[in-house]
């Protein structure tokens, strides 16, 4: 029981890490964000444009599409 | 052969500091760590092959490790994993461009610590709750005035209203904690942020940026929170390194 | 150094958070993935999704007239009928693209999910 507890506040912490480092923080130049009179309204990642990417090498390369992430 | 860039930094003076911390740590695939200086402000960087970078949790948390033990004696802005350049002259260009934007963000960070609130309802009996509330006025706007059947729109109309209703009952109650969380928060000179329901089960999720000596002041505001609203459920994490409090725009 | 627990407070709801976010660093969701399989129902994710976001704002502003009391029962009526032949219609598209209300709401990053 108490092992439990300890297992979940251990899977919390990693995902509340995970939430952060994967979606916030500092994000480079290749973001496109389509404003509106000086407000943002739709935000297309860098990550989109990673995937992107990585199509067009499997593509390229002649592979099967594959899943890119293993999180 | 890509730079990995992990957090920028603002260092007070030329001291050996990061230097000596740099040769501690080792980035992604074993690389080790160095800087970019631009002026007074810092990029921690690797050398990284772009196919060493699979998105796989425990890169992902090598990663935040970094983060994580730089944060301790610096002010830093997180960068998002998997931030990419081609070469050092290519980042130190990039920081010079954004030097002013950075530079008052690493002000507003610093010995800061961002902490996180979730706050969890039960969906059903929150809308069994407000549903008893807004019952008695449903049927006073759409009865007909004059002899009408009651035809499948209008109770169509009646339904959208109810649902309606109550959607507006829930949100005026979840506008009211957060008015009292920020209200509390203040006195902590905290700044806050709040996603309203993101989710049927956790009615709102916050973040908070504040001092990181007041961890124990936050702690108890949390506990009289919790106090005072006794049906919710409440999980606080951090402190964390500022993930939510980057403003700046990267040109 | 990743060991140290981050949890401060809880007065139990861990594992509903632990779901939560399981879901958000999910590959599954956010990503609005377009290969040379399913481009075409990629764009009409994207389609739906926009079309389905304009007939909750129309359906949501209907309402709050209707409560505000200032309409008549034929424009109630007149409401009510093309409101749900609307959903109805949405409903029909739905299971023809084989969408789920789930599906229909992407991520924006920074801003959120769409609805």
């Amino acid at each position: 029981m108490h092992n439990n507890v300890v297992d979940r506040s251990k899977d919390v912490t990693i995902l509340e890490l995970l939430d952060r480092v994967l979606n916030k923080g500092v994000v480079l130049t290749g973001d496109v964000v389509v404003s509106v009179a000086d407000i943002d309204l739709v935000y297309l990642g860098v990550k989109l444009m990673l995937c992107s990417v990585e199509t067009m090498n499997q593509l390229k390369s002649g592979k099967s599409l594959e899943k890119e992430s293993n999180i | 052969m890509d730079k990995m860039i992990y957090a920028i930094l603002s260092v007070k003076k030329k001291s050996g500091k990061l230097d000596a911390l740099l040769a501690t740590l080792k980035g992604i695939s074993g690389a080790s760590l160095y800087a970019v200086v631009y002026e007074g402000i810092i990029a921690v960087v690797s050398d990284i092959e772009k196919s060493d970078l699979i998105t796989d949790r425990s890169n992902a948390i090598e990663y935040a490790s970094i983060i994580e033990s730089l944060v301790q004696q610096f002010p830093l802005l997180p960068m998002c994993y998997g931030s990419l350049m081609e070469s050092t002259d290519a980042i130190a260009e990039m920081l010079g461009r954004n030097y002013t934007e950075l530079r008052q963000n690493l002000k507003k960070v610093e010995n800061m610590r961002e902490y996180g609130l979730k706050i969890f309802c039960d969906p059903e009996k929150l809308k069994s709750e407000f549903q008893a509330i807004s019952k008695n006025d449903i049927n006073i706007l759409i009865e007909p005035s004059t002899e009408v059947k009651n035809s499948v729109y209008r109770e169509y109309v009646r339904n959208k209203l109810k649902e309606h209703r109550l959607e507006e009952s829930i949100m005026t109650y979840v506008n009211s904690v957060i008015a009292e969380i920020s209200g509390c928060l203040a006195r902590l000179n905290a700044v806050c942020k709040f996603k309203k329901m993101p989710s049927a089960t956790i009615m709102v999720d916050a973040v908070f940026l504040l001092r990181k000596d007041k961890k124990d002041e936050l702690l108890k505001v949390v506990n009289d929170l919790k106090n005072q609203y006794q049906k919710l459920n409440f999980v606080l994490t951090g402190p964390w390194p500022p993930y939510n409090f980057v403003d700046t725009r990267i040109k | 150094m990743m060991n140290e627990n981050k949890i401060l407070f809880d007065t139990g709801s861990l594992g509903e958070l632990s779901k939560e976010l399981g879901k958000l660093t999910d590959k599954e969701k956010s990503k609005l993935k377009l290969n040379p399989d399913n481009a075409e129902s990629g764009l009409a994710k994207l389609v739906m999704t926009l079309v389905e976001l304009i007939r909750k704002l129309v359906e949501k502003q209907a309402m709050r007239r209707v409560d505000g009391g200032s309409l008549t029962d034929d424009e109630i009526e007149r409401l009510g009928e093309t409101l749900m032949k609307l959903e109805n219609k949405m409903d029909e598209l739905k299971k023809h693209f084989n969408l789920t209300e789930e599906d229909l709401n992407i991520n924006l990053g920074p801003l959120g999910d769409l609805m």
